[in-house]
């Protein structure tokens, strides 16, 4: 009897215990985030997150992760930084996410820095700018190809300008995290190269009217104009040059625009782009020819059509689609989900993805920079096919991948 | 009154023992948002309902209150208490001076001048660099709260207590003389002036009032979501929502922005987070437009004519 009680007993426990191994099996890895799907930088969002869903669909398709499907959920948070606190709470304490993503964009990562540090949890940034120079988090991985600080970008522009005889310098910048930090940095370059300011502005967020601006920096008579500016005012920007424009001393003018990017809005401006050099992760020309990004691009470009955003998606699905490759690489090679073991893992590892090998320095960013400064040539119309060409967005800088010299702004434009 | 007093101290105590029934952090997290809103209604709802003179920037004193708390937080690490004191201070002159500078005229002087003071302090405060300025500024939260469970309680259970220290405020202005005479400004002012009544003294004491306890709620918002910056702290949600409170809860008793601010602040924090961030903002627009045409008095008049029997 007491033998007959404790075999039951015993395979009570095993049918538990096998119960038990089988329903966690069959619990999702959930992986959260917010991005901004409205807004300022909804454009850019939208195209960043169907990159991450096909991440998770590809991802899926291998047998999820640990042997356990991934649940993706996302939130918009319209690039409003006042409410991703609170979803990054929900997503932590009500949908009891495994792995966190950093929405898109600076300003919009800044306000979770603060809560993640202090619940010592692993964050995947997601094209942020010195979000983390602040906090020094140790489990902050952003993945942007622009490295700490902003000699990655400051630096090439500036150097582009001082090759074309530049003395002095404009500054105008949105008053915004991001903005803000990079133009920081750019002023701090231009003064070490020597070149002379005459002129340095901000204007608040989401301006529309630039034109008191342009004629104040044409009055400036600048050989260089640097810009830090968020998609809409980019936009403004360079309709306000194309219809006031900058003055014949002006040889250089663009660095660090937001949106200009962005497919909708290349299409939108079309030739009054010319002669613009700004920053980019990726632009169709030979040297940054990379057969993972092509593959990607093409089914993206598929899936894109469907869900009507960025046709192109040069600019941020092949890297959002890269942080789910990092964190594939990270869960599988630890064979967890504990977040010391993963961020221990992304600190000391190489990270395989379609955008290239990455390696994280200790502040959680990229420690070989990629950045590329690209000029807008030859823009003829609004036909979005001709972007695919190269040679319309012509890399001025970094020398490694450099696929032509910079030109004059008056004479890219003629 | 006595009824009032243990109905509040209950309220306090239902607030305090939240963290017996509820275990998730969320849920103080989103019941900061619907106190905090009940805050700001009621004190819109003190010169705006009672007086009939609209604050079209709420935002404005609130961000006053939360970048005051910010900068004294920095510079001497003062303990919460004393950081909405002094956003209350600082907001209640705010409304002062600006009552002072418009209040003299009848009409809508002082609703201009309310929306002029946002979009200057908002300037101002981008410019601020000790604060952050533009780029906004992190702000970690002690790691240990004494006697509370997590910062996000004790910051819910402070709310809570601003709210009903705000409705108290509101309650009592409603039922003593000078309710009636903020009523009889709505109503007439002509009138309530040749009556005796004390017109810019009554409308001064009601701005000052509701800037300072608007600066209140303002004041733990950089600690609630660990980074202030000045987009989203003088944000027009903030007067839209003021305003929307009161009316769809109904602008004639103190329980009307109570109503109005439990019903939208919830329903938008469910909305956030279910459907998408950018409808709640349309959930306040239809509703206010289904009130303002359907119910003008708000939830209160609709059950007023629904039991007409009933006081409510």
């Amino acid at each position: 009897m007491k033998f007959s009680r404790s075999l039951a007993g015993a395979v009570a426990a095993l049918a538990f215990s096998v119960f038990h191994v089988a329903a966690f099996a069959q619990q999702p890895v959930k992986i959260g985030m917010s991005m901004p799907q409205t807004g300022a930088l909804g454009a850019g969002g939208k195209a960043a997150l169907l990159a991450l869903q096909m991440w998770v669909e590809d991802v899926n398709a291998k047998g999820g992760l640990l042997g356990r499907k991934v649940e993706f959920i996302a939130y918009d948070d319209q690039t409003n930084p006042g409410v991703v606190p609170g979803i990054y709470t929900k997503l932590l304490d009500i949908d009891k996410v495994d792995l966190l993503i950093a929405p898109y964009g600076t300003n919009v990562t800044a306000p979770i820095m603060p809560l993640v540090k202090q619940r010592d949890l692993l964050l995947m940034g997601n094209f942020s700018f010195d979000a983390n120079a602040r906090i020094q988090h140790d489990k902050w991985f952003n993945n942007a190809p622009w490295g700490a600080g902003a000699l990655a970008w400051g630096g090439t522009f500036l150097e582009a300008a001082k090759k074309l005889g530049a003395k002095t310098i404009a500054v105008m910048a949105a008053d915004a995290e991001f903005a803000q930090n990079l133009c920081t940095g750019g002023r701090a370059i231009a003064k070490a190269m020597g070149l002379q300011s005459v002129y340095d502005q901000n204007y608040p967020p989401n301006s529309v009217d630039f034109s008191s601006i342009i004629r104040a920096v044409r009055a400036a008579k600048p050989d260089a104009v640097f810009i830090c500016s968020y998609p809409a005012e980019s936009v403004a920007i360079v309709r306000a040059v194309n219809e006031i424009g900058v003055g014949p001393t002006v040889k250089i003018i663009g660095g660090g625009m937001v949106g200009l990017q962005f497919t909708p809005n290349m299409e939108a401006l079309g030739p009054l782009l010319n002669g613009f050099v700004n920053y980019n992760s990726y632009v169709p020309e030979k040297s940054m020819d990379n057969p993972a990004v092509r593959e990607f691009l093409k089914r993206y470009e598929v899936r894109a059509k469907q869900a009507k955003v960025d046709v192109l998606g040069y600019y941020l699905p092949p890297y959002n689609y890269a942080i789910g490759q990092m964190i594939e690489q990270a869960v599988t090679a630890t064979k967890s989900l504990d977040q010391k073991m993963l961020a221990a893992y992304l600190h000391k590892s190489e990270m395989k993805t379609i955008v290239g090998n990455i390696r994280y320095d200790a502040m959680g960013e990229w420690a070989t920079p990629k950045l590329v400064m690209a000029q807008f040539r030859g823009i003829k119309g609004k036909d979005v096919d001709q972007f695919r060409q190269q040679g319309k967005q012509v890399i001025i800088a970094p020398a490694a991948m450099k696929t032509g010299e910079v030109v004059p702004f008056d004479k890219a434009r003629n | 009154m006595k009824r009032f007093l243990i109905g509040a101290l209950a309220v306090l105590a239902l607030a305090a023992s939240m963290p017996l029934i509820f275990h998730n952090e969320y849920f103080f997290f989103a019941g900061y948002v619907v106190l905090q809103f009940i805050v700001l209604a009621t004190a819109w709802n003190i010169l705006g309902g009672y007086a009939g003179y609209v604050n079209f920037g709420s935002g404005a004193f609130f961000a006053v209150g939360a970048y005051t708390a910010v900068a004294l937080y920095k510079a001497f690490a003062l303990p919460l208490g004393l950081q909405i004191l002094a956003g209350a201070a600082a907001s209640g002159l705010l409304g002062f001076g600006v009552g002072m500078l418009t209040l003299r005229l009848r009409g809508i002087f002082f609703s201009i001048a309310t929306i002029a003071v946002a979009i200057v302090l908002e300037t101002v405060v981008l410019n601020w660099h000790y604060v952050g300025g533009a780029k906004g500024l992190p702000i970690m939260r002690p790691v240990e709260t004494p006697f509370f469970a997590s910062h996000t309680v004790w910051l819910f259970f402070v709310m809570a207590a601003l709210a009903v220290l705000a409705v108290g405020a509101a309650r009592y202005i409603e039922t003593s003389w000078i309710g009636r005479g903020l009523r009889a400004i709505r109503d007439n002012e002509v009138a309530a002036e040749c009556s005796g009544v004390p017109t810019l003294k009554l409308k001064l004491g009601a701005a000052t009032l509701s800037g300072a306890l608007m600066g209140a709620a303002g004041a733990p918002y950089a600690q609630y979501l660990s980074f202030i910056e000045p987009a989203s702290t003088f944000s027009l949600n903030y007067a839209v929502n003021a305003l929307a409170m009161p009316i769809i809860g109904g602008m004639g008793h103190w329980i009307g922005p109570v109503i109005g601010a439990v019903l939208l602040g919830s329903v938008q924090q469910i909305v956030t987070v279910t459907i998408s961030s950018e409808i709640n903002v349309l959930v306040v627009g239809v509703m206010l437009v289904v009130f303002v045409v359907a119910a003008p008095e708000g939830i209160l008049g609709l059950f007023r004519k629904l039991f007409p029997s009933r006081k409510s």
